[in-house]
């Protein structure tokens, strides 16, 4: 069985590495990396059983728009997946037609703020590996939230932002979703403490948000994901993110888990 | 009815869209970037003309369509005109030519441009002539502000302009590098291009627009080298204004689609 593994330099060296030594004890393995891969649209011949893909990038995404046109070969994730998950506005909007709860959301220009009082402003397309860098403002009782992202790259998106009704919990619920396998996690709020791991707990599952993760990566077309809730006071979740590049390394055992789903989904 | 217009600019052909709409007794608003917010507020409109290709007119044709208000042109088949790569699949799949391509960062390029060289660069998310370079040399890659690139092999030979409104047709040659608004000259189109312009049009159903071609010097093989689903018609020369026809061709397809 030969698996390609498609990353980038940042995902290879910092989050694959257990996924590449456990799957080179059970099968071969192709590495593309993405600063040293040129894609080339007379030489594409590839032999592997399945792909899994562990990045976003531009380059990424074309091979694997590729693989979808030109083979048979499954990839894990789909271009239609990654591409809607980091298009928050698509996502969000596919997901609460669909009727899973997202907080209220817009897409504005600058000058025209959001309907609601309380807001996360986060960046439009979240498909680099940078982390969120917020910049908090409290004006008359309202807490506007400003990624620094959404700031440096307003001029690209004819200075619009995407914005998101802040909703206040006490925890972040994680929720990672390998095929049907689901692992649950919570942690305080980045606002309260950006360092995620230190607050990090596992937790029982909880029925509720495994039905909306499962509906929302049949939506999205995720076969291996991480989405966010936050929840409110009077106990409602709102899912507030979903991610095609989990770590799983967060979870136990989570290279191995990972692995197993992809040599199974290879025999298939 | 009431019909929203989803365009960069509020003049040119958006404009004469508007006036015509608005002379047979419908009302028209054109969402800019000034004033598109996109909610619900969009769903009052009975239909919507997505223009633009830009981003934030996307995310609201992709929103309009997934809330069921009828929207000419489909918002995924105007993405897969501006990403280059579904772009190569559309014109493919209609069984036409398009040039090989190559995408990687600009080190990996810069290792067998010597081999490769000439090429043309362009925005992987933007068709178009803007941001198009010829690219002879290492010297000319530094020039390139992406580190990801996005080139098509250079084929040489003359450039055509093709523009088409059903099975009427308007053909210019196109001087190297210009925009669809530079001067240009009238040519009658050849057989071949009479039938490229059928196959795309027929396959994937797209009732006017244009496709940018390359005839090449050494094979008279033409390449499509860009297409595009709703151009401004700067350089329609038949004589007669397009903009009639394809308001009526709107109409048509948006009492189809309510269907």
């Amino acid at each position: 069985m030969k698996i390609g593994i498609i990353v980038d330099r940042y995902h290879l060296e910092r989050k694959t590495q257990n996924l590449l030594k456990y799957l080179k004890s059970k099968a071969n393995v192709s590495v593309y990396i993405e600063e040293e891969y040129l894609l080339n649209s007379n030489k594409f011949h590839f032999d592997e059983d399945i792909f899994f893909v562990k990045a976003k990038g531009d380059i990424i995404i074309a091979l694997v728009k590729m693989l979808e046109n030109e083979t048979s070969i499954p990839v894990i994730n789909s271009f239609k997946g990654i591409w809607t998950a980091f298009h928050r506005f698509v996502n969000c909007t596919l997901l609460k037609k669909a009727g899973i709860s997202v907080p209220n959301f817009a897409l504005n220009p600058e000058k025209i703020p959001p309907s609601f009082d309380n807001y996360i402003s986060k960046n439009i397309i979240d498909q680099k590996t940078y982390a969120f860098n917020p910049d908090i403002e409290k004006l008359d009782g309202n807490l506007h939230v400003r990624d620094q992202r959404s700031l440096r790259e307003k001029s690209f998106y004819d200075n619009y932002f995407f914005y998101q009704e802040f909703i206040k919990s006490k925890w972040e619920y994680k929720i990672y979703c390998i095929g049907r396998e689901l692992f649950y996690y919570k942690q305080l709020p980045v606002l309260v403490n950006p360092n995620k791991m230190e607050s990090r707990k596992k937790i029982d599952e909880i029925p509720e948000l495994g039905e909306m993760v499962i509906k929302a990566n049949e939506i999205i077309d995720l076969k291996i994901s991480s989405v966010d809730f936050l929840k409110t006071k009077d106990g409602k979740f709102y899912l507030t993110d979903i991610n095609s590049s989990p770590n799983f390394d967060y979870i136990k055992k989570g290279a191995k888990i990972v692995g197993d789903y992809l040599i199974k989904q290879a025999k298939r | 009815m009431n019909i929203g217009l989803l365009s960069k600019r509020t003049t040119m052909l958006a404009g004469r869209i508007k006036q015509f709409y608005e002379e047979l007794g419908h009302n028209v608003t054109i969402f800019t970037a000034d004033n598109l917010s996109i909610n619900e507020s969009l769903l009052e409109y009975d239909f919507f003309i997505l223009k633009s290709k830009r981003l934030i007119y996307l995310y609201a044709g992709f929103f309009i369509k997934a809330h069921g208000v009828p929207i000419f042109p489909d918002p995924d088949l105007t993405y897969k005109h501006k990403y280059r790569i579904d772009a190569h699949y559309l014109i493919q799949q209609a069984g036409l030519r398009s040039p090989n391509f190559y995408l990687g960062s600009k080190d990996v390029i810069n290792n067998f441009l010597s081999k490769k060289a000439p090429l043309v660069s362009k925005s992987l998310m933007d068709s178009g002539s803007k941001d198009v370079k010829f690219i002879n040399s290492n010297k000319d890659l530094s020039t390139l502000d992406e580190n990801v690139v996005y080139f098509e092999e250079k084929i040489k030979g003359t450039h055509y302009l093709m523009y088409f409104i059903d099975d009427e047709i308007s053909v210019s040659e196109k001087p190297p590098l210009s925009n669809e608004h530079a001067p240009m000259t009238e040519i009658t189109p050849s057989q071949d291009m009479i039938e490229i312009l059928r196959k795309w049009r027929e396959y994937h159903d797209i009732p006017f627009g244009h496709l940018d071609v390359i005839k090449e010097e050494s094979t008279n093989n033409i390449y499509v080298v860009d297409p595009g689903c709703f151009p401004e018609f700067s350089n329609w020369k038949r004589g007669d204004d397009p903009c009639p026809k394809i308001c009526n061709i709107i109409l048509k397809r948006i009492s189809n689609i309510k269907k």
